[in-house]
């Protein structure tokens, strides 16, 4: 075939240029989907310890989203000597593994929160997202007043189920729910019953009661149970320093 | 060519400039509004206050308006504008199906700001570049199989055997860009009436989607189409062919090739596997060479004329893109090294380095582009050829500031961040290093507002433009009523 | 299925690999593009054809177009 047949020919030039750009996607792409070591395994007594959230943190984790977060604080951390000591162990692919979209962010204006869950208390957080500038004198960070809201929650049940198309194992039927129990553990399966969603909502919101108010579940109750959990799911204490390494 | 209106004159004009009229007065429009969110975010983050507690107006959901608006906005529209006019004019024929043109016009402006007001409402898919909810991101898809539809079957009525090598570049943009936007956007909604969606790949594989999304949109978007832009509209105004058409057609092969590999390159020393970001940053390295090639075409075809540089600001505008497109595609293989990376992620660096490209390549090569198009649009000279420089020197000044206050944020910043005491502490906390960035950021903010207010003169003067041959227009018309009168 | 795809993720692999399938394809426009004079004329003839469009280019940006239109 004859170059000039592709300059002349409006198909061939669209069929070789979709055939050349095709290329580079594919290789880098579809390989992650199908090898294994792309995404560890972390398994202690058996149980996998990352697990999909709760419906209170993931209505938390919407409310991230929506404020674009992301734009701002990364859910990364790189293995480098300065951010283990600012941030903690570097960020495992497992981490994210239920994370539909990936938080992982592409700069840092504001510090990365991979690992903020469990640093500070609620009331610090509470405070902070209001007014960061009364925590941390130098922080550009907006104040975040209005998540002092009441949380919309009508249609967790409808995102769980939405989540779980894509892959999710939140659980509806018995089978799935004690497939979870074998998976997650009891407490953790519990909560990804979509059955039962509003209501482990609620009780989640009622019991650790984030936002310092017990009467009404706001938005501040949900993002704040979402922060609080990012980056606990793994305790690195169960693991030998090289075994995450062979994933690299 | 303006004069089909006027009475007598043939009703259908040989080719469809309306089209290309809208677009243009729309990327003006877009390119005022973006960059006049770009100048507010950025002033947020020297100056909290200005958040002032309005949800609707935080940096987090103003930013994808400033993106949103600027690239497809601005960009989108500029992009519609100069394809549809150099498809026109380098197959010499009239563009197919005016409906369709039209529909693509709609459908884009109506995506453009439905997006726009969505994020301010806090609708977001949280995909940098690619935040448009889902109703929207279909609205896109069928305006993109139009447009795909609308070049290919104008290609098809051409008069020349030859595809002219810009159209190749926009038929592997327009080509590129569905694919990108397809594949990215692949999600679930909430329920069927439902704004929120969750997207079909998560952690690792989402990631690797998003930036092979997010820098092709860079590539294809931001680059092979304005080197459309480019190999039509320099050897327009300079009146000399491009410089080498061989050389043009290894340049078109070897980029579009190489740019699909490196969008791993935003992820380095993440969880993403090595193999993934080591290949991608290979081929960060080999992206110079097309780069450079195209850079040199260009280079080479302005090189005849530099006497018109005194004289002719549109040329200058050329000249200040290549520079700008020559020095980012230099910077950013040195960013995607893993060394550097490490120090010049999550920071300004990259903001700068992003910015080195829109502004500098993207929003300079439009801007010269448009002054040698309007005029033709409309049938009349510029209004103002003074405006014209002082939009110029503004627009190149206020670039300089910009990218030179970035680099010292972020590589000040990198450095900051890995500094440590003399027994092995770390020696700044987060804190100290953003109080740092406060006088850069302050700077870079008055750079932007200077671009932005070149901006603004452009349109002014657009304006102006318009309104003077509308006059121009009156004026014959009257003339001929009035020779109609006498006869 | 796709263990073969595990091949792509050994860099001794995958680095020689890029390297051969990028250089031949490279090579192989290259000598197409230059190695015919023949071609090489034709191919560089084609930058003309943005003049070819029966533009204007006077200075006022009026254009001829309308004789065109009839």
């Amino acid at each position: 075939m004859k170059h000039e047949t592709i300059e002349t020919n409006a198909g061939w030039l669209i069929g070789l240029t979709l055939l050349v750009i095709s290329i580079g996607g594919l290789v880098e792409i579809v390989p992650l989907y199908f090898i294994d070591s792309t995404i560890e395994e972390v398994k202690v007594e058996n149980k996998e310890t990352i697990h999909p959230y709760s419906p209170l943190q993931l209505r938390g984790r919407d409310i991230y989203q929506r404020e674009g977060c992301y734009l701002c604080h990364s859910q990364m951390i790189r293995p480098f000597r300065d951010e283990a000591l600012r941030y903690g162990h570097y960020s495992l692919a497992a981490e994210s593994k239920f994370d539909h979209p990936f938080q992982w962010g592409s700069k840092r204006t504001g510090p990365d929160l991979a690992r903020v869950g469990k640093k500070y208390s609620n009331e610090w957080h509470v405070q902070h997202l209001i007014a960061p500038r009364s925590v941390v004198k130098e922080s550009i960070m907006p104040n975040y007043g209005f998540l002092m809201t009441p949380l919309s929650y009508k249609d967790i049940a409808d995102r769980m189920r939405a989540l779980k198309m894509v892959g999710v194992p939140y659980s509806e039927s018995t089978e799935e729910y004690d497939a979870n129990v074998k998976r997650f553990g009891e407490d953790i399966a519990k909560n990804l019953d979509i059955l039962h969603a509003e209501e482990n909502l609620l009780t989640q919101a009622a019991s650790d009661n984030y936002d310092g108010n017990a009467d009404d579940v706001t938005e501040m109750d949900a993002l704040v149970a979402y922060l609080q959990l990012l980056g606990t799911m793994v305790d690195f204490s169960k693991f030998d320093e090289g075994h995450f390494a062979k994933f690299r | 060519m303006v004069a089909s209106s006027a009475p007598g004159s043939s009703p259908v004009e040989q080719y469809n400039y309306d089209i290309v009229r809208k677009f243009t007065i729309m990327a003006l429009v877009w390119g005022v509004l973006g960059m006049s969110a770009g100048v507010w975010i950025a002033s947020e983050l020297a100056w909290p206050f200005l958040n002032f507690d309005i949800a609707e107006i935080t940096f987090g959901r103003l930013r994808p308006v400033h993106t949103t608006l600027v690239i497809f906005g601005f960009g989108g529209s500029a992009l519609f504008a100069t394809s549809y006019y150099i498809v026109q004019r380098t197959c010499q024929t009239r563009l197919f199906s005016d409906g369709a043109a039209n529909f693509t016009f709609w459908g884009w402006q109506i995506a453009i700001g439905s997006a726009a007001i969505s994020y301010m409402l806090g609708y977001t898919q949280a995909r940098e570049y690619a935040e448009m909810v889902w109703p929207i991101d279909l609205l896109i898809t069928v305006t993109w199989v139009t447009y795909l539809v609308i070049y290919v079957m104008t290609l098809r009525r051409r008069s020349q055997p030859h595809i002219y090598v810009a159209n190749w570049f926009f038929i592997a943009f327009i080509l590129a860009t569905a694919l990108l936007h397809v594949f990215n956007n692949m999600a679930v909604p909430v329920h069927m009436f439902s704004l929120e969606s969750y997207s079909l790949h998560a952690g690792v594989q989402d990631a690797m989607t998003q930036w092979w999304y997010g820098h092709n949109a860079v590539g294809f978007f931001l680059t092979a189409a304005f080197l459309g832009m480019m190999y039509y509209f320099i050897p327009k105004q300079v009146g000399r062919p491009v410089y080498s058409y061989r050389l043009s057609i290894i340049h078109f092969w070897a980029l579009i090739f190489l740019y699909m590999w490196v969008g791993g390159h935003h992820l380095h020393w993440t969880a993403l596997p090595d193999w993934t970001s080591t290949l991608a940053a290979g081929f960060s390295i080999l992206l110079l060479m097309p780069s450079w090639g195209g850079m040199i075409n260009g280079i080479m075809t302005l090189s005849g004329a530099w006497d018109k540089l005194r004289t002719d600001p549109i040329i200058r505008f050329m000249v200040v893109s290549l520079s700008f497109y020559g020095m980012s595609t230099f910077e950013g293989p040195l960013m995607s090294l893993k060394s550097v990376n490490a120090l010049s992620h999550y920071t300004d660096w990259t903001i700068g380095h992003v910015h080195s490209g829109a502004l500098g390549w993207v929003a300079m090569i439009s801007f010269g582009s448009f002054y040698h198009l309007i005029p033709r649009l409309w049938g009349t000279k510029m209004y103002s050829e003074r405006l014209i420089f002082a939009h110029f020197w503004l627009a190149t000044i206020g670039i300089v500031v910009y990218i030179s206050a970035l680099w010292v944020a972020g590589i000040g910043q990198g450095l900051l961040l890995r500094a440590f005491d003399e027994y092995g502490n770390l020696a700044y906390t987060f804190i100290e290093t953003v109080s740092f960035l406060h006088q850069p950021y302050v700077i870079r903010a008055f750079g932007g507002a200077l671009f932005l207010t070149g901006t603004i003169l452009m349109g002014y003067n657009t304006l102006m433009t318009i309104i003077k041959s509308k006059k121009e227009q009156a004026e014959i018309e009257a003339k001929i009523a009035a020779k109609l009168a006498n006869a | 299925m796709f263990d073969w795809l595990s091949w792509f993720t050994h860099m001794e692999n995958t680095k020689p690999f890029v390297l051969v399938i990028f250089s031949i394809t490279f090579v192989l426009i290259l000598v197409y593009v230059f190695s015919n004079r023949n071609r090489s004329k034709r191919l560089e003839s084609y930058k003309n054809i943005p003049f070819q469009d029966d533009d204007d280019d006077e200075e006022d940006g009026q254009s001829k177009d309308i004789k065109n239109e009839q």
